[in-house]
């Protein structure tokens, strides 16, 4: 006998007038997984999640939350699931101990229970020592703990994170990660909300990628990259650049693509060792020195273009990323 | 990791609703638009159309505590609501288990308790200083009970209005709340007013409120304490369910 999936998603929609947010969407949760959902902005995903969890109403489908239907069985669904949405909805006029406790109350948790509870929390988050602070002094990372340790006040079965690390600093970034994967060897199941291509392909046991309101796969990271094995690519750095040099690489035999990364240059390729062969001829006949050559295999990232298009763009601190709508095909483009 | 805490159905509704009461009581009662429309505006109003008028006070304290009762109780919820609705702390009450109902409750109850202790400052000073008499302070308690619940729910009302922002909230709020002052017996008797006017005071809730103070203060009242109460009553359960079902418009929305 199969186990009751965590979540099951049936034909869910979404349409606001003539546009359609969400389009017939299915697909099941595995307890105790982490399952990611990525795609780029207005691809659906807050929308998706605000429908699973009783926020939003759909215009068409259903959701379970632990086999409770979200719209027929919403109290019963609802005691299953802590929810983190995509911006910290913390109250900032009250503590960060009355935060968590009203959430114990929200959730009739006993009182002695709901505070111990509390100052659990607000120990694993390294935020103990400022409970009495009010939260409108906290940074931005600190709400996000502050957000986080309330969706956990109530014992969920289920962990909805819509962008739990988004525009957060490195530190809070890795603390969340890490509390999260805790979380889920603890058997807690992660629904976890991004469009940050690496922290899905860091932390998912399996990643659906929603592109205009439609599921354009789901898969583990890696079955999804086996999918794209003809894309691979040669990854190079010169210890000292030259001009045109970007235009030069573009020009290398089998090459269809080339992408600077930092100081890096990632040359997209059907066949490796042609590529490989014309770098060291070029390094050799321009006097350059070559102090990085890699071949690499396809990633999540690639997967994530290949199906929607979209390449991400770099964003700074914390590997956040952004999509933007700028890829284009075929060989000699610039990114 | 779910732990399951067997607490009856109702009981539960009734203390999360009284969770989400005295945490609005505590966020925002003191934020200026309560203490404005709330406290400010029914005594600005009171003073504007009572002084220099020649009327024994024992008339006009009747007018002070619905107007108090009125403007306090219906100002709550919209200072509550949209600016939940703006910071999305009202997904929270959306996804905790507990129904609309309960959350609406809480809402109303926050501003039902805000406006019961506003109400009862003129009533206190009038007895004190004024020597005003309450004759019948059961029906001055269903007064104000009824009062205070069914225009907090009529603020909980508007304020869930779709696409109602903490700036805007107020306007359509008032566009109603101003227009009842003159058509509820507030400034003219009722049994003045030509026949169109009674059925208009007939259908104004602000009207039964100030019956009913009018009758605990030893003053006349025009449809009777029963017709108030039935009256007040219906309101409540109306405005409550309408808001439900401007909440329900919202997630369809959303």
């Amino acid at each position: 006998m199969t186990e009751m999936p965590a979540v099951e998603v049936l034909n869910l929609t979404k349409s606001y007038g003539g546009l359609l947010a969400v389009d017939h969407i299915s697909f099941d949760v595995k307890r105790g997984e982490i399952f990611g959902f990525l795609g780029p902005n207005g691809a659906g995903k807050t929308t998706t999640i605000r429908m699973i969890t009783g926020i939003s109403i759909p215009t068409q489908g259903s959701a379970k939350v632990m086999g409770y239907d979200i719209q027929h069985q919403p109290i019963e669904a609802k005691e299953q699931m802590g929810i983190v949405p995509d911006i910290s909805n913390v109250y900032n006029e009250l503590s960060a101990w009355d935060n968590l406790v009203f959430t114990g109350r929200l959730y009739d948790m006993p009182k002695g229970y709901r505070e111990s509870r509390a100052g659990e929390l607000l120990k694993m988050f390294r935020l103990y020592e400022r409970r009495s602070d009010k939260v409108e002094g906290f940074s931005r990372g600190m709400k996000r703990r502050i957000c986080i340790a309330m969706a956990l006040m109530n014992r969920s079965s289920i962990l909805f994170l819509d962008e739990p690390t988004s525009g957060l600093d490195v530190e809070s970034v890795l603390m969340i990660r890490e509390l999260v994967r805790e979380m889920n060897r603890e058997g807690l199941t992660i629904f976890l909300t991004t469009h940050n291509i690496e922290e899905a392909n860091q932390m998912c046991d399996r990643v659906a990628i929603i592109n205009r309101g439609r599921i354009a796969a789901i898969d583990t990271p890696e079955k999804l990259k086996r999918t794209l094995e003809s894309l691979q690519s040669v990854e190079i750095a010169f210890e000292e650049g030259r001009p045109n040099l970007m235009d030069d690489l573009k020009r290398f035999p089998t090459v269809n693509e080339v992408i600077k990364e930092g100081d890096k240059f990632r040359l997209l390729t059907d066949d490796p060792p042609t590529v490989l062969a014309s770098a060291w001829k070029y390094a050799e006949v321009n006097g350059l020195r070559l102090i990085t050559m890699n071949t690499v295999g396809p990633s999540l990232e690639d997967v994530f273009v290949n199906l929607t298009g979209i390449r991400p763009a770099a964003e700074g601190e914390g590997g956040q990323e952004k999509m933007s709508e700028t890829r284009e095909t075929g060989k000699g483009r610039e990114h | 990791m779910r732990q399951s805490w067997n607490r009856t159905h109702l009981s539960r509704e009734v203390r999360v609703a009284w969770a989400i009461a005295t945490k609005d009581m505590r966020t925002y009662y003191l934020r200026p638009p309560s203490l404005m429309f709330g406290v400010l505006f029914p005594f600005a109003l009171f003073l504007s159309f009572s002084i220099g008028r020649n009327t024994p006070i024992s008339t006009q304290m009747p007018v002070l505590i619905a107007q108090t009762l009125f403007f306090a109780s219906s100002s709550i919820g919209p200072v509550v609501i949209p600016s939940e609705r703006a910071l999305q702390t009202f997904d929270r009450f959306l996804t905790a288990p507990v129904s609309l109902l309960a959350v609406l409750m809480g809402k109303t109850l926050a501003g039902f308790i805000f406006g019961v202790g506003i109400s009862v400052i003129p009533i206190v000073f009038g007895v004190a200083v004024f020597g005003t008499e309450v004759t019948s302070i059961t029906t001055l308690m269903l007064c104000m009970f009824l009062s205070a619940l069914g225009f907090s729910a009529m603020g909980i009302m508007f304020a869930s209005m779709p696409g109602q922002t903490p700036g805007t909230v107020m306007m359509p709020l008032n566009f109603v709340r101003i227009p009842l002052l003159f058509v509820s017996g507030v400034y003219t008797p009722i049994k003045d007013l030509p026949a169109w006017g009674q059925v208009a005071a007939m259908v104004s809730p602000l009207t039964h409120t100030i019956e009913l103070a009018r009758y605990g203060l030893g003053g006349e009242n025009f449809f009777g304490p029963f017709v108030n109460v039935v009256v007040l009553s219906a309101y409540t359960v109306v405005f409550l369910f309408v808001g439900i079902r401007f909440h329900i418009m919202n997630q369809r929305k959303e």
